[in-house]
């Protein structure tokens, strides 16, 4: 090849060559540059850059396939005639797939031919990341969580200290390192730093269903910024640390609390790329409630929450990619009943909050992800909503942070809290 | 040379040579990415991935992206969506239930089909021009559209365009004889047979591959594709 | 004692002089006299109506001698013309006025034929007019068409040196026809590859429209020249439209109702015969304006799909009754086979060298820069 390569592009070009198998380039053959991605794409709507459309975004990978795995591609390589990716491209796609993408994949809903284009995008995050050219906050905070266990910096004494507390402010229970424990329940260092109320909340539950469950200061943390950045060494290491200490306490299922990427981490990706033990189920709290509900082990007060409308935000990686979208909506009803409604879009359809993806810990983010939220506050106002709850941390801190941004009334609050406070 | 010996070109050894360059060429593009290796997912269902792919097609079948209360882009792109739409229902109006168009098929397959009235079929050509022209304009309108576009989707236009219009023009033997037509119009299509191995009109067989990944996907995580 | 002129020799057989007068309107028609400029030159100059143009060289002008040759062919052009019903226009030109050659129509036959021919040959020299009928053959020097011992090439080449024009009748003289068809074992050839060096006008079908013959020989006669043609020298009075031009089936085929099988009803009721197999559309010829059998009908009226026989190459033209839009030539199980022999090995080829490079891209990969801030 005549193009200047740098150690940089030599290690994207390798990262995209490593990660397209049949699956990848199945789907980028049947790319048909219609551009119908963009207007699924929550960044485009809100900023109207058409660099900002998904399809866009995976031009890289497109453009790396087309000249390692096709043969007009190496003749044209061969010949120094191909486009060849430089410092520069690397730069500015490092700025469009963390900045202005949450990895959400509407657009793979949106895409006539069905692309996961979302996944797709996450493929560039790992050359990108291969190539070290990722954004330094987002850098930062893994190697944070790589040093002290967690990205928000919250060291294993600093946890233990904080979950006393809790512990005694809320007056619960929370059993750690417990061994024979059936449940093991994964928390954010959101959720322990911010929303404490949150792990209070599933405490009182678990305790109240009678379940045997645990924390594990091993496994404590359950973000994992090596999704975000998409490397997927870090991603491993991350899993295995909670993988390791389910391991060692035995336990039959790791409940992930409210958080959605570290549910679609160690549902859907962790058997894919690496070994985990065996017989361990996954779950999600919005689950767990949902099924104690449904056993009868928890009573619901119906109508806690009926004198106002309350909404409901779907988070792209536990509604519209893990599908529990009736979970949430079995307990409003009963919760809220008839005061209970719909944003619009919902569901699969929902639009992201803007601050998946790890978007959220990227300072030069921050216009971007304010923007898109004026787009829920939209859907907020359209609907009448005095409240909104998710069952995702990640979300809950976009949205409080927005709502804040915005000077909307809104409530905003984690559905295990309102749960948790509606017990009989 | 004259048109009859130009039609007969086109019409005979060349059609043969363009129909087997479609044929190899789509193979070596199938092969290709069959071969590159499948990684089994090991994740456990939460749904079956049979009935979300079987859903996911369900659904493209039944054009629902199209209807404005499915999609809540509809109506950000309505151009896209409509001309794009009618341009495919055209095309498969066309060629499939034109009766030209259903004795090539009968020709190569040995199996023919009932047909529609010409008029209808007509209606269908001229709507799917419209929507090509719409769509050529489009095209260098939208921004995002500018900034994907290169040559390579001029050409798929330009190519997929010029048979649509021979052929429009051969049935109402407009401007020029009747065997000029025709050979235009198989000049145009034996163009076109070549060149679809090289361009992203390939879609028509990877639309199969990425419709039952997104179904699959869906079908596996409990949610509908 | 000098020829006979047309007009007394039709008095002799005992044409009316008011039949002479409808024949010579029919003839000025027909050749479309009214309408070429020679025609219109003519009249103007003998200021007289086109008909009267044509009575007046029928009147003053001595028949026109004709030598009708036949090689390979089936006699159907012949047929054609003697086999008309009642006297018809091709009948009395050509039967009782013109041909003094015939292997199939005259009483005379062996060398006694032979020496008629030589001796109109000898005494017309530079006047006669030579019809040819069928495909002259080249392969073996012309061995597979002989007559009276002489090779097929040697009996044109002779009988087209002394004559006015050259008239090549029906697809085979015109284009090779039949015997042309793939393989073409005898080497036929269309008689304009072989006379090169006199005026030759070609009236081709299976067999050839009789009236077309006439009135082409009449044109001759009356002005002395052959009437302006096609690329492929037929001419243009009728052979610029094509079957499909004209066809009475045509509003069907606008409407898209296309018979679907031979002799049921759709085809009855005059329904387009596209779908099984018609060639009009490509076929340039006068069967569908003229008709046969002096207006009676032509094959599509009757129901049977134009076979497309006044083109060059109609045998190898795909099948009769396939439609015209499917492909002449179709992949065969071998071809395609091959093609995706072909693809798949390549496909394969460079699947597997993708899947090298994976693994050699991985082994470099190894080599990961330092992760730094984003550019």
């Amino acid at each position: 090849m005549t193009a200047p390569t740098t150690t940089k592009t030599q290690a994207a070009l390798n990262a995209f060559v490593k990660e397209t198998g049949g699956w990848v380039a199945g789907q980028l053959e049947a790319c048909t540059r219609c551009g119908l991605c963009a207007e699924a794409c929550h960044f485009y709507q809100a900023l109207g850059n058409p660099e900002y459309a998904p399809v866009w975004k995976m031009e890289p990978l497109r453009r790396a396939y087309q000249q390692r795995f096709t043969i007009s591609g190496r003749i044209k390589s061969a010949l120094g005639l191909a486009k060849p990716v430089t410092d520069e491209d690397l730069g500015r796609w490092s700025v469009l797939v963390y900045e202005a993408c949450t990895v959400c994949n509407k657009c793979a809903l949106v895409c006539p031919m069905g692309i996961q284009i979302g996944t797709l995008i996450h493929d560039v995050r790992t050359a990108m990341s291969a190539a070290g050219v990722v954004p330094a906050d987002l850098h930062a905070a893994a190697l944070k969580q790589v040093e002290i266990g967690s990205p928000l910096g919250v060291t294993a004494e600093a946890w233990r200290e904080r979950l006393d507390w809790i512990a005694e402010e809320w007056e619960v229970e929370i059993p750690v390192d417990k061994p024979g424990a059936e449940t093991l329940a994964v928390f954010t260092s959101i959720e322990v730093m911010k929303f404490p109320e949150n792990l209070a909340a599933v405490a009182t539950i678990l305790n109240k269903a009678g379940e045997n469950w645990t924390v594990a200061s091993q496994g404590r943390e359950a973000v994992n910024f090596g999704v975000f950045e998409s490397d997927p060494e870090l991603t491993k290491v991350f899993l295995g640390r909670v993988f390791d200490a389910a391991k060692a306490l035995g336990v039959k299922r790791i409940m992930i609390a409210e958080c959605g990427h570290s549910y679609e981490a160690f549902r859907w990706t962790a058997p894919n790329i690496m070994d985990v033990p065996p017989g361990i189920e996954i779950t999600h709290i919005v689950r767990v409630m949902y099924e104690l509900m449904k056993a009868g082990r928890i009573k619901l007060k119906a109508g806690a929450y009926a004198d106002a409308p309350v909404t409901f935000h779907d988070s792209c990686k536990i509604q519209r990619r893990g599908g529990l979208i009736k979970e949430p909506r079995a307990l409003l009803k009963v919760l809220a009943g008839d005061s209970f409604r719909e944003m619009d879009p919902c569901r699969e359809q929902s639009q992201c909050c803007g601050g998946g993806g790890g978007v959220i810990s990227i300072k030069e983010a921050d216009p971007l992800r304010f923007a898109v939220f004026g787009m829920k506050i939209d859907q907020m106002k359209a609907n009448g909503a005095q409240t909104v709850c998710m069952v995702c941390s990640n979300c809950r801190l976009q949205f409080t942070e927005g709502v804040a941004q915005y000077n909307s009334g809104v409530k905003v609050r984690g559905l295990t809290d309102m749960v948790a406070k509606a017990l009989e | 040379m004259g048109w009859p010996e130009i039609l007969r070109f086109f019409r005979g050894p060349f059609l043969k040579a363009a129909l087997l360059i479609f044929i190899g060429g789509m193979t070596y593009r199938l092969i290709r990415v069959l071969l590159l290796g499948w990684r089994r997912d090991r994740a456990k269902s939460a749904g079956s991935k049979v009935g979300g792919t079987l859903k996911a097609y369900l659904k493209s079948l039944l054009i629902l992206p199209f209807i404005p209360w499915v999609k809540r882009t509809f109506p950000r792109n309505a151009l896209t969506y409509i001309a794009g739409g009618l341009f495919h229902l055209s095309l498969f109006v066309v060629l499939i239930f034109g009766v030209p168009h259903m004795l090539v098929w009968k020709s190569l397959t040995k199996v023919g089909w009932p047909t529609l009235p010409t008029p209808v079929v007509d209606w269908a050509a001229a709507v799917g021009i419209a929507a090509m022209v719409m769509l050529f304009i489009n095209r260098f309108v939208q921004p995002v559209l500018r900034l994907i576009s290169g040559w390579p989707a001029r050409l798929n236009w330009i190519f997929v365009f010029l048979p649509m219009v021979t052929g429009y023009m051969m049935t109402h033997h407009m401007f020029f004889r009747y065997e000029v037509l025709f050979s235009l119009h198989m000049i145009a299509v034996d163009v076109l047979l070549i060149w679809i191995p090289f361009s992203r009109i390939s879609h028509f067989l990877f639309y199969f591959f990425a419709k039952t990944i997104h179904g699959a996907q869906a079908g596996k995580r409990g949610v509908t594709p | 004692m000098p020829d006979k002129t047309i007009y007394q020799q039709l008095r002799e057989d005992g044409l009316s002089r008011r039949d002479f007068v409808k024949f010579c309107g029919l003839l000025s028609g027909m050749i479309g006299l009214e309408f070429s400029a020679a025609g219109k030159a003519l009249g103007a100059a003998a200021g007289r109506a086109p008909a009267d143009v044509v009575a007046q060289a029928l009147k003053t002008k001595p028949r026109l001698p004709v030598i009708w040759l036949e090689l390979q062919d089936c006699a159907g052009c012949t047929e054609a013309i003697s086999r008309s019903t009642s006297p018809s226009l091709s009948n009395l030109v050509l039967n009782r006025i013109a041909i003094d050659y015939q292997e199939t129509l005259m009483a005379a036959a062996g060398a006694q034929a032979e020496e008629a021919k030589r001796a109109t040959m000898a005494k017309y020299r530079g006047q006669y007019v030579l019809v040819v009928e069928g495909s002259p053959t080249v392969f073996q020097g012309g061995a597979f068409c002989t007559i009276g011992g002489r090779s097929n090439l040697e009996i044109l080449k002779e009988a087209a040196e002394g004559a006015a024009a050259v008239i090549a009748t029906g697809n085979c003289a015109a284009f090779g026809g039949l015997p042309r068809a793939h393989p073409n074992p005898t080497g036929a050839h269309a008689v304009m590859d072989i006379i090169t060096d006199k005026p030759v006008i070609n009236i081709p079908g299976c067999p050839a429209i009789p009236d077309v013959t006439t009135g082409v020989i009449v044109h001759f006669l009356v002005l002395g020249t052959l009437p302006k043609t096609d690329g492929l020298k037929r001419p243009l009075a009728f052979y610029g439209h094509t079957i499909h031009d004209h066809c009475l089936r045509r509003p069907f085929h606008e409407a898209g109702r296309f018979a679907a099988d031979f002799g049921g009803r759709s085809a009855r009721e005059g329904w387009c015969l596209y779908k099984l197999g018609c060639k009009g559309p490509t076929t340039y010829n006068a069967c569908s304006s003229l008709k046969w059998e002096r207006g009676l009908s032509f094959p599509v009226q009757s129901g049977h799909p134009c076979l497309g026989c006044s083109e060059p190459k109609f045998w190898d033209g795909g099948g009769f009754y396939q439609g015209q839009s499917a492909p002449l030539n179709r992949p065969g199980k071998v071809d395609v086979g091959l093609a995706v022999g072909a693809g798949a090995i390549l496909g394969g080829a460079l699947a597997v060298a993708n899947r090298a490079g994976k693994k050699r891209g991985v082994a470099k990969s190894e080599a990961v820069p330092p992760k730094g801030k984003a550019e």
